[in-house]
């Protein structure tokens, strides 16, 4: 994940998690077809670890909706390259990331095709949400949610205990 | 005869590094106080993180004293704490060494083979935190 403007991460990055989500479903395990649980846990532990860098040079967060407003802010536009586009919460717990472009659905065409394989490119990211902001203090758990490709919906619930 | 203990603390209160400093003109040893420092540190993280609450600053200054020994303390994005416990008041030079502390440390968090909150066993580690302590502590 580059913070540069160098040109060739940007290609590198998505061509190794093309490949990633290949691996990880090409590998059977008792004839079994591989899972998104671990397509999942490689995104919690790269954001979880990731997390130390890119807030270095920030104040500590004071609420929930901080946090919330970083990850959509510089988290996204330092791996992604923009701003989430909108974001929604009730103020209890929920929020709700709108994408309308999502950088690993763009290059699959639009339309009904491929819905159903979509959701196989978004699980690295929800669990790169999902460990960037346990290392920042929330416990939450992250789906997400395609309608009409490339735009795409992740939706954080913050685990209250 | 400064002496400077150094303690980086995880998310569960375990200390995962911790060294001790002192300036090198010191020629006879008179007691070890490295229990006393270690207790010190452990009764502070309270107050640190008490004082975390209150600011967003990275860097809380002095959050404890203890007779003549005083505890200074840096608080990470990822709540990781760095504790120092130190006799003489050195303000900058102390937050100048957190921060490049602070570097060293995220550096060895990047790497995928160390699972964070663990201990930190590296001869470079140790080496970067005696040459900073060296230029900012000690001098």
């Amino acid at each position: 994940m580059s913070v540069s403007k160098g040109l060739v991460d940007d290609v590198l990055f998505e061509f190794l998690h093309a490949e990633l989500v290949s691996y990880v479903l090409n590998s059977s395990k008792d004839g079994k077809k591989g899972d998104v649980t671990s397509l999942e846990y490689i995104g919690f532990s790269s954001g979880y670890r990731i997390i130390e860098r890119l807030t270095k040079e920030w104040p500590r967060f004071k609420d929930e909706l901080e946090t919330m407003k970083f990850i959509c802010t510089d988290f996204w536009s330092s791996i992604y390259k923009k701003q989430i586009d909108n974001l929604r919460t009730n103020h209890q717990g929920v929020y709700v990331l709108h994408e309308n472009s999502f950088r690993f659905l763009r290059k699959i065409s639009s339309g009904r095709q491929y819905l159903e394989a979509a959701p196989k490119f978004v699980a690295f990211t929800c669990g790169l949400i999902r460990g960037a902001l346990a290392n920042l203090g929330l416990d939450c758990t992250v789906t997400a949610e395609i309608q009409q490709m490339p735009a795409c919906k992740f939706h954080i619930q913050v685990q209250k205990n | 005869m400064a002496t400077y203990y150094f303690l980086i603390v995880g998310h569960y209160d375990n200390p995962i590094f911790e060294m001790e400093f002192t300036s090198a003109n010191r020629e006879t040893k008179k007691e070890d106080h490295r229990h006393l420092t270690q207790f010190i540190a452990h009764a502070a993280l309270d107050l640190v993180d008490e004082h975390a609450w209150k600011t967003g600053n990275a860097y809380l200054k002095t959050v404890d004293k203890f007779n003549n020994w005083l505890v200074s303390a840096f608080i990470t994005s990822s709540h990781i704490r760095f504790l120092l416990v130190h006799e003489p008041k050195n303000e900058d030079g102390i937050r100048n060494f957190f921060s490049e502390m602070y570097e060293v440390y995220i550096k060895y968090s990047m790497n995928p083979f160390y699972q964070v909150d663990t201990d930190i066993r590296c001869a470079a580690f140790e080496r970067k935190a005696l040459f900073l302590a060296r230029k900012y502590l000690t001098g």
